[in-house]
């Protein structure tokens, strides 16, 4: 961690100190203003049981709860499940299959309307009937989700959710016991939105939810507008505290660049983006009281479509990976002090990490220096030199850069690469889809929540593969029987024994490394760069900045 | 003359009507936008899409489907983006409408006022360095690529002297409307405004000159100077009313193709909502819908630019209609 | 008109605008004088041209300079402009000095391309996001900013010339549909035409007759910048062969029993070249400013090829801390659209010494 790392996470340290003593009635002062955040482009819907986008996750944290939250803290603390609109977090009973939830009386949807059993119950269907991305692996253990899943539209849950209105308590019934199934519930995914939201995708038109705020307005070629929900009141602190500034306004369309420039001259008061490399320098110097470092769970990678040429070559793979130059990548992304380079899935510090490194010049356990001619050798035993290999990416400066800094290495290993920024609208989902003939793109995963089943799984495993749909987000279409079955066996074993999982979940790590799937570039750290009015910077593990718990004034 | 003028808007309509059909066989031509996939949702099983299909229309001949989005887009008038769900398309036309207008309309102004003031001092000062000096000004001015010009504005504006008494009156990049406030509207637009007027003073410049100085051969002109008017009244009175014939039909030609969105790559660097932004936007995100809608948008303003102005020449002269 | 840069739309070639708009006007209302022999004339007219004649070789040594970009890469700079270049070193003041050095101030973040050296061996413009060497890629930018800008060009007088003349000489149907044709490729948005074929060809490539397009390939900004600007010749031309259809010279041909294809070729083909080719230089600096705007919407020349819109677009990242990387080649463009600019003024003056839209008289 950088020496900026360990300042701010003092500061924050301290701040959550203050806040704790105080408890909501602090900083009164503070309340009020316009906090105006900056995107490139829009994330897409605003459904929060359908988004998957850290853009919007983050702000939903805001606007939504879940029956359970992550803790709105900084730094590990927001690993840490709380009670949100139940009252309290259950210990599972039946031998860890059924979860008995009763909901905190008094809370109101921002539309006026109290929150109920019945609202709590459709939400949990609802997340079937929109096809939540993640509804067939995170949601697939609830009894009666495999009838959801074929079909959609008739779901009912039946003999899983059930709601008692009399007592105010849902009950949950799962198949199997399922240590992540509070994780689970604490994402934005199961949001708990009013029982008469439309069963498909509700898209730009904002959903009431029970949070701080409230989404006024949106309009994906402008801006978003967030404001302060009239009907809340503070229940749980750790859950869903009240929020600063009285409204939040994100807008798009501006060049990053312009964005960061805004941000220096307090026009802005963030960026969502990453800032460019060039522009770091700067603000690290002038500006340095105004960025925030963090070190994040995520990795950046190429992954690499193992069912399409030149990529179905297993040596073609290994090629890339020995060619990379990880510390070209980390320069990209803004230095040895903002990134690490890897080789391997997990990131370092996550549950089940072990270093691995195969593709380096002296093979072991940390990457040291590309080995050019071994992956010219391989490349040529493959047989697949000369053909044509397109790298996409999104169109922003940093995976722009890191696109054709990747197309220049696939050339000089002796492939015909060209480069295709799409953009970040689309993008995400345009490379999931088969049919769109993805070879190779630039990507990056942030951890949904801290198990080793988030990456290895949800990225590597057969049941993320759907050829032909735009959600697949198993990108590199990498299903590998033997693997697969570890990875089962890996999951059931974290039920009862979570230290031996982590020991399986390494060896699946390396298998898959070996394999090739991908090429890891590097574990991003993760920065802030705030307005110089910006009061109260929080950094959740899980959810990065708390917007809300910001001041302006 | 009315024969004439009917003719005009069959054309017109011809015309309009060809380049939907091109946008839309050209759209549906373009791999990997199947539009059911991203309509339907994510991970959406195969019998989903098979009704969103239906649904949409998308299972029909394309003929129908065109029909279909044709009637979506002007008779139910609820046509929605395939990109962002849920998203009405006239709507988005018509909030970036106003931008655009702001953009064009200012820019208008400036680029009108100094192109006449420039013609004019080079007309009178004809042949002389200052005529050569203000020709080739404006030539430098049409010789750089809108966009870059735009970017370096940005860079002195917003970042180099943004501190300086110059530029720290330089709101941030984007709009700021007219009716939230009149001077911030104001100070929004004026780079905008004198970037883009940049690109035309240098020509309509040198149409003024060129038909002033023609003018001033011409025989009523040489009557008017004859009878002793001075040269200031002749230039103003008579040579300049009769060579804005020119310069207006070259006006309404450009203000039309702008005020369709030709103002693209402005709007884009200066982060202005209007409706070259919004299309290309659309273009980037490949969404069909508002492709469509921008480009019948775009094509309707350039077609009746034309058109009017084909019908003032008409009028003026007329052995055009003939031709 | 919109997307063919009217307005800020790439081109805003605005000298052509004038000349196509008001031109086609113009020659469908008045008789364009025929002179003799006007080659050895027109010549001689253009050589007094002062201001031409410079601008002719200023011309020169740019067209020059880019050509020889391969000597300047390989002999005079020893560098690879198309390879990223992220690890590099080069030389300054006699010391070697890493092409990206990582900050070491303040919080040591992110890392500056080596800004402008002015030593002509070592980065003399700098280095862009990659490492590479600025001045190289501007060079071998140039190269294919003026190849697409000069095939461009030849593609639309070449086609223009044949429409104009076959709609303006057999009247009738024909021209009907070729003039409508005219208006819908003037209305039609370019920016829409080049997305999605640049979009098409990624996946598959596509064959026109014996021309095979792929993705990547020149021809694709080349053939469409040259088709979108067809109508601005096309109808002038079109204009100006109406006109000469009802002159004497023509009715008599026609009445002593000279063949159609011989009218067409000596008496109206010989006419209407002088035409295209005074818009010849005009269309050349519009096609370098929509090729730049297509680039810089990332749909013209892919990387790592370079042409002077997306060196323009690679220094837009760069724009707050290495300015020159974008101003450079904006200014490279500007030179070379002002000097085909004057250039084009002088060529007209010289073929058609009554034209109306002249900068100096």
């Amino acid at each position: 961690m950088s020496r900026a790392g360990k300042f701010v996470v003092l500061c924050s340290v301290v701040a959550l100190v203050v806040v704790a003593a105080g408890q909501g009635s602090t900083n009164a002062s503070h309340r009020g203003g316009t906090l105006k955040l900056y995107a490139k482009a829009a994330g897409g819907t605003l459904d929060p049981q359908v988004n998957y986008t850290l853009e919007y996750w983050q702000l939903f944290q805001a606007t939504y709860d879940g029956l359970l939250a992550f803790k709105k803290a900084g730094g590990n603390d927001a690993f840490t499940v709380v009670p949100d609109l139940a009252q309290n977090l259950p210990t599972p009973t039946n031998g860890g299959k059924t979860w008995v939830f009763k909901l905190r009386s008094g809370i109101k949807f921002s539309n006026g309307a109290p929150l109920t059993v019945n609202d709590v119950v459709a939400s949990l269907r609802r997340i079937f009937k929109v096809k939540s991305p993640t509804s067939g692996t995170f949601y697939a253990g609830i009894v009666g989700a495999k009838a959801c899943l074929a079909k959609p539209a008739t779901c009912t849950l039946k003999g899983g959710v059930i709601g008692n209105a009399k007592a105010n308590t849902v009950t949950i019934n799962l198949i199997a016991p399922d240590p992540e199934f509070k994780y689970r519930l604490a994402v934005p995914h199961a949001t708990i939105v009013p029982a008469g939201s439309p069963t498909k995708d509700a898209g730009t038109k904002p959903l009431p939810g029970t949070g701080a705020y409230y989404f006024a307005s949106y309009d994906p070629n402008k801006q978003l507008v967030m404001k302060r929900n009239p009907n809340f009141k503070e229940w749980s602190h750790a859950a869903q505290p009240d929020g600063y500034p009285d409204q939040i306004v994100e807008s798009y369309g501006l060049t990053v660049e312009a964005q960061v420039t805004a941000v220096e001259n307090g026009q802005a008061d963030w960026t969502y983006e990453n800032v460019p490399a060039d522009r770091l320098g700067e603000i690290g110097t002038k500006y340095a009281s105004q960025v925030h470092v963090e070190p994040l769970t995520a990795f950046w990678y190429l992954p690499m479509n193992v069912n399409l040429p030149p990529f179905n070559n297993l040596k073609a793979r290994q090629a890339v990976n020995y060619a990379i130059d990880r510390n070209a990548a980390v320069k990209i992304f803004g230095g040895p002090n903002l990134a690490t380079p890897s080789c391997q899935v997990l990131p370092p510090g996550f549950p089940g990490h072990q270093d691995y490194c195969p593709y380096t010049k002296s093979p072991g356990t940390k990457w040291s220096a590309p080995d050019v001619a071994k992956a010219k050798q391989l490349v040529k035993e493959s047989g697949t030199a000369g053909q044509k290999v397109t790298v996409y990416s999104s169109d922003d400066e940093v995976n722009k850069a890191m696109a054709v800094y990747t197309q220049s290495v696939l050339n000089e290993i002796g492939y015909k690469a060209s480069v295709k920024p799409i953009s970040v609208n689309i993008f995400f989902t345009y490379v999931q889809n088969t049919k769109n003939k993805v070879q190779i793109n630039v990507q990056q995963w942030y951890q949904d929540y801290p198990a080793a089943s988030d990456f290895l799984y949800i990225l590597f495993g057969c049941e993320s593969f759907h050829p032909g749909s735009d959600s697949s987000i198993n990108f590199s279409g990498f299903c590998n029987k033997p693997i697969n079955a570890q990875m089962h066996k890996a999951l059931k074993l974290g039920v009862t024994n979570e230290a031996a999982a982590n020991v399986l979940w390494a060896k699946i790590d390396r298998q898959v490394t070996d394999q090739a799937p991908m090429a890891t570039l590097f574990s991003p750290k993760h920065l802030d760069f705030v307005s110089k009015r910006v009061g109260n910077f929080t950094f959740s593990k899980q959810f990065y900045w708390l917007v809300d718990q910001s001041w302006v004034q | 003359m009315l024969r004439f003028a009917a003719r005009r808007l069959v054309s017109m309509a011809f015309v309009l009507f060809s380049i939907s059909v091109l946008t839309f066989l050209i759209f549906f031509a373009t791999p990997g936008v199947d539009p059911a996939a991203r309509i339907a949702g994510r991970n959406a099983d195969q019998q989903t899409l098979r009704l969103v299909r239906k649904d949409f229309g998308l299972d029909k001949p394309l003929p129908v489907q065109y029909g279909l989005m044709m009637k979506k887009l002007f008779i139910t008038r609820d046509l929605t983006s395939f990109v962002n769900r849920g998203a009405k398309v006239i709507p988005q036309v018509t909030q970036a409408a106003p931008v655009t207008l702001s953009l064009v309309f200012g820019a208008a102004v400036i680029w009108v006022v100094m192109s006449i003031a420039m013609g004019l001092l080079a007309a009178v000062f004809r042949g002389s360095p200052i005529d050569a000096a203000v020709m080739i000004v404006g030539l430098i001015g049409i010789s750089m690529p809108v966009f870059w010009l735009g970017e370096v504005v940005n860079l002195l504006s917003q970042s180099r002297f943004h501190h300086t008494i110059f530029f720290s009156w330089v709101p941030p990049l984007g709009y700021i409307s007219f009716t939230q406030s009149p001077w911030g509207w104001f100070k929004a637009l004026l780079l905008p405004w004198l970037t883009l007027s940049v690109l035309f003073i240098g020509i309509y410049a040198r149409v003024l000159r060129s038909a002033l100085v023609e003018a001033q051969e011409e025989d009523y002109v040489r009557t008017a100077r004859a009878k002793g008017i001075t040269e200031r009244r002749v230039m103003l009175r008579h040579a300049l009313r009769t060579s804005l014939i020119a310069f207006v039909s070259l006006f309404g030609l450009d203000f039309g193709a702008l005020v369709g969105g030709g103002a693209l790559l402005t709007e884009v660097v200066f982060g202005l909502h209007g409706i070259g932004k919004l299309t290309f936007d659309s273009l980037q995100n490949l969404d069909l819908p508002v492709i469509l809608a921008t480009v019948i948008y775009a094509a309707f303003f350039v077609v009746l630019a034309n058109a009017v102005v084909d019908l003032v020449y008409a009028l003026l002269d007329p052995r055009v209609r003939r031709a | 008109m919109w997307g063919r840069g009217r307005g800020s739309a790439p081109t805003d070639h605005v000298g052509v605008s004038a000349a196509a708009t008001d031109g086609a006007r113009v020659s469908e209302r008045e008789q364009v004088p025929v002179g003799a022999s006007p080659w050895a004339l027109a010549r001689r007219r253009l050589r007094r041209n002062t201001i031409a004649m410079v601008m002719l070789c200023v011309l020169a040594v740019i067209v020059v300079a880019c050509l020889a970009a391969p000597i300047y890469a390989h002999h005079v700079a020893h560098t690879n402009p198309f390879r990223s270049n992220l690890d590099g070193t080069t030389v300054v003041n006699g010391k070697s000095v890493p092409v990206m050095p990582l900050s070491t101030t303040g919080l040591g973040l992110g890392s500056v391309p080596i800004g402008p050296t002015w030593d002509p061996a070592h980065f003399l413009l700098g280095a862009d996001d990659q490492g590479r060497d600025v001045a190289a890629r501007l060079l071998y930018g140039g190269r294919n900013s003026l190849l697409i800008g000069t095939a461009a060009a030849l593609i639309t007088c070449f086609f223009a010339t044949i429409v104009g003349i076959l709609a303006g000489f057999f009247g009738g149907l024909l021209d009907g549909v070729l003039s409508r044709l005219l208006d819908v490729v003037w209305a039609f948005p370019v920016y829409l035409l080049a997305i999605s074929l640049s979009t098409v060809l990624l996946q598959r490539s596509f064959s026109i007759g014996p021309l095979k397009l792929q993705s990547g390939s020149l021809l694709l900004p080349i053939l469409i910048i040259g088709v979108v600007y067809i109508p601005y010749v096309a109808r002038p031309i079109r204009g100006e062969v109406l006109s000469l259809r009802r002159r004497e010279f023509v009715e008599a041909a026609e009445g002593l029993g000279a063949s159609t294809w011989r009218v067409l070729w000596s008496d109206i083909l010989r006419n209407v070249v002088t035409t295209a080719i005074v818009f010849f230089p005009l269309m050349l600096a519009i096609d370098m400013l929509t090729e730049a705007a297509l680039s810089f919407l990332s749909i013209g020349v892919q990387p790592p090829d370079a042409s002077w819109g997306t060196i323009i677009l690679d220094g837009q990242g760069l724009l707050y801390t290495r300015p020159t990387v974008a101003i450079a080649p904006g200014i490279a463009i500007a030179v070379t659209v002002l000097a085909l600019n004057v250039l084009g003024d002088g060529v007209r003056d010289a073929l058609d010494p009554r034209a109306k839209l002249r900068v100096f008289d």
